[in-house]
């Protein structure tokens, strides 16, 4: 039977459809967010019912997740991300313990039982400076794309220290340290840095390895490297980070269809 | 009890109430209907919130909104007004000991924004006084007490310091500032007892150095001198036994109502409610003896609830643990919309819901009292307690509320998390509620759900 998760982000759209007889994901996809989300939502969703050469009568079942989800009113039922991205997780690495990840607007610390039940989590409330709106002011500030950043951080030898915990402030500084010569790739990889910062303080002392990290941000290269050296353990970026919440959300709707909690 | 408990918003209560009048509802002389709090005082937030249906909790909810009303009508019938700000629950039991003294808290002026949707626009005007968002709400009440359009400016204003947070120590300096004497006293940061120290136990399973509870008594002495001064008669033993006595009684209820709603199968009364009533054992609302008839109303209504199977929230809701009063009170309405219910509580004030030693010298069991105050002493023993609770009442689930630039304890919500998860193993989580929290409601529900769906899957194996 085949079931669909569809991750409505605060930043971006994601769908995953799941085979639970064959137990594989059949097709993935991403849109950019919108006003009118169950639009942008049933269009993925289509676009991936052709590319997977199904109609939607095949689907046993839809869950919604992430900050949208309530606006899905297609899916069957919604879940939040907390327990979406455990299953997902869970799915792709049973010996996960923790997982982080780093979305748009929020970053989320989760810790996972055996079994990957999730036994606590907890979710930036107060600012942007731990989530990926730091990394996309920065992007915006140099008029560079994702991936570009991405590249140059790799190529710090020292990165800066931002000392500001207020993104808005904190462009300020990196203005600052660019008018003063800092090397455009230390000046990434600081920020970097403190995005990890952020959320290393976020998980406090309970960080179980192995440690995962999901989301579009560990998409970034650095960006698991700079969470490593401020957690002091190993942090393994998940396959395909931006779906673990999609995954999981169609994991679920295929282990509630067929009547397990 | 005769109807099915049910929440009703304003609408349902004004109907609630005809209803309730047809059928010979008898009123105290602060009753009424709950839309007068919005069309005379302002008080938009009830526009929001959801409400039981008893005559109980229509009591508590006039009782709790006639609060200024009642302090003025009091002032006009020449009674000396009381401020005792900070202290949560000592000083109001040493005023209410002497006749034609009403003690009241100006610092919880704080729930005024919250109450009337910043219309009253209490906290922009402290922003003017020099105090700005980044200080707790407790800055309301600079302004209230300058513009007089709230409590009556009171007779005598006392205040504890020490061993209290530094938010608030700021703010009633400033108001010292702006020319309202304070009675300062001061209580010590409650230490363990060092070896062979002389030690006291105070209420809630807490010990301190006999020297620290001298200390206390020997200041509340000073205050109750001044109280004295007030009445025109002296604070004695024999008047400070009486009113710890009937203290003790509103504590006593209270710790019926909180055990009869708490420990139930499913709740009897609403979350919301309960943090109202909750709130009476440290103030009063103004008035003792109303008090106890409010929370007798309570009591009776919650029993009977219990006794036919009446409840307000499914036996299937989440049981949580809370910490913290909310600034906004619709999160507590949103707790049990996600499927929750609060199966205890720590709003701050848990030794005032402790009962005050009656075997000792009466002075002395205050000290020890005021000394047990969570606060003044290390968050670990607020921890401990919580744990505690959290055991007894089978906790599922523990939310740490915090207020924006309250910081009585910055690190308190990581301590007690922390202590949580170490000896219970059950999630806890942390959530900021700004005083109207509309715009945020998306974002704390789904932290609240993503809580209440752990604790479910938490309870298949």
């Amino acid at each position: 039977m085949i079931y669909a998760g569809i991750d409505a982000g605060s930043r971006s759209i994601k769908a995953v459809l799941f085979d639970t007889s064959q137990n594989r994901t059949l097709a993935s996809g991403l849109a950019d967010q919108g006003v009118e989300q169950e639009r942008l939502a049933a269009e993925l969703f289509d676009k991936l019912l052709r590319e997977a050469g199904l109609e939607r009568s095949k689907i046993s079942g839809v869950v919604a997740t992430g900050y949208g989800r309530n606006a899905i009113r297609f899916a069957d039922t919604t879940i939040t991300e907390i327990t979406c991205h455990a299953r997902g997780v869970h799915r792709l690495a049973p010996d996960a313990r923790t997982i982080i990840e780093i979305g748009g607007q929020d970053s989320k610390v989760i810790s996972l039982e055996e079994g990957g039940r999730v036994r606590d989590f907890s979710m930036n409330d107060r600012c942007a400076a731990g989530t990926g709106r730091f990394l996309e002011m920065v992007a915006l500030r140099l008029d560079m794309d994702w991936e570009k950043l991405s590249m140059l951080a790799q190529q710090s030898t020292k990165p800066a220290i931002i000392s500001n915990m207020c993104v808005v402030f904190a462009e300020t500084e990196i203005i600052g340290l660019l008018a003063d010569g800092k090397p455009l790739p230390d000046v990434v990889a600081g920020v970097q840095n403190s995005i990890a910062t952020r959320v290393a303080a976020l998980a406090g002392r309970f960080i179980s390895p192995p440690v995962f990290f999901t989301g579009g941000v560990a998409l970034q290269s650095g960006m698991a490297r700079a969470l490593e050296e401020v957690l002091a353990c190993p942090v393994r970026v998940a396959p395909q980070p931006q779906f673990t919440g999609a995954l999981g959300a169609a994991v679920l709707a295929g282990t509630r269809g067929q009547g397990k909690p | 009890m005769n109807v099915a408990p049910r929440k009703l918003d304003l609408s349902g209560w004004d109907d609630r109430y005809e209803e309730l009048q047809r059928n010979g509802l008898r009123e105290p002389a602060y009753g009424g209907p709950l839309r007068r709090h919005v069309v005379r005082g302002k008080d938009y937030r009830l526009e929001q919130l959801q409400f039981d249906n008893s005559p109980a909790a229509l009591r508590l909810w006039n009782f709790l909104l006639t609060e200024n009303e009642r302090l003025h009508r009091a002032r006009a019938g020449g009674e000396k007004i009381v401020g005792t700000m900070k202290d949560l629950g000592t000083v109001p039991v040493m005023a209410y000991s002497l006749p034609g003294l009403r003690a009241f808290y100006p610092d919880g002026a704080w729930w005024t924004p919250c109450l009337m949707e910043c219309s009253d626009r209490l906290l922009q005007q402290a922003e003017a006084m020099g105090v700005d968002a980044s200080f707790c709400p407790v800055r309301a009440m600079l302004p209230a007490f300058e513009n007089g359009e709230h409590f009556p400016k009171p007779d005598l204003l006392v205040c504890s310091t020490g061993a209290v947070c530094d938010d608030f120590s700021a703010i009633a300096q400033r108001l010292e500032h702006l020319g309202h004497a304070i009675l300062w006293w001061e209580i010590p940061r409650r230490r363990p007892p060092a070896a062979a120290e002389p030690v006291c136990d105070l209420p809630g399973n807490l010990a301190a150095p006999k020297i620290q509870v001298d200390c206390v008594q020997s200041e509340l002495q000073r205050v109750g001198e001044a109280l004295g001064g007030l009445a025109g008669e002296t604070l004695d033993d024999d008047l400070l036994a009486n009113g710890i006595r009937i203290a003790n009684q509103v504590r006593r209820r209270l710790g019926a109502l909180r055990k009869s709603v708490y420990a139930a199968p499913a709740a009897p009364l609403p979350a919301l409610e309960m943090l109202v009533a909750e709130m009476l054992a440290i103030h009063f609302c103004s008035d003792r003896a109303e008090t106890i008839v409010v929370l007798d109303a309570l009591l009776a209504e919650a029993q009977a609830r219990i006794r036919l199977g009446r409840f307000s929230v499914n036996a299937q809701a989440v049981r949580t643990y809370w910490v913290n009063p909310v600034a906004d009170l619709r999160a507590m309405n949103l707790l049990e919309e996600l499927g929750g219910r609060i199966c205890g509580s720590d709003f701050m004030f848990s030794h005032a819901l402790d009962l005050i030693p009656e075997n000792l010298p009466p002075l002395e069991a205050l000290a020890r009292s005021a000394l047990a105050d969570p606060m003044a002493g290390p968050t670990a023993d607020r921890g401990a307690r919580i744990v505690r609770e959290c055991q007894a009442s089978r906790a599922e689930v523990v939310v740490v509320s915090r207020i924006p630039g309250a910081s009585h304890c910055a690190r308190e919500g990581e301590i007690i998390r922390a202590m949580v998860r170490l000896r219970l193993g059950i999630p806890a989580i942390e959530l900021e509620i700004p005083p109207v929290c509309d715009a945020l409601l998306p974002a704390l529900g789904s932290r609240l759900q993503a809580l209440f769906e752990t604790a479910r899957a938490r309870r298949t194996k």
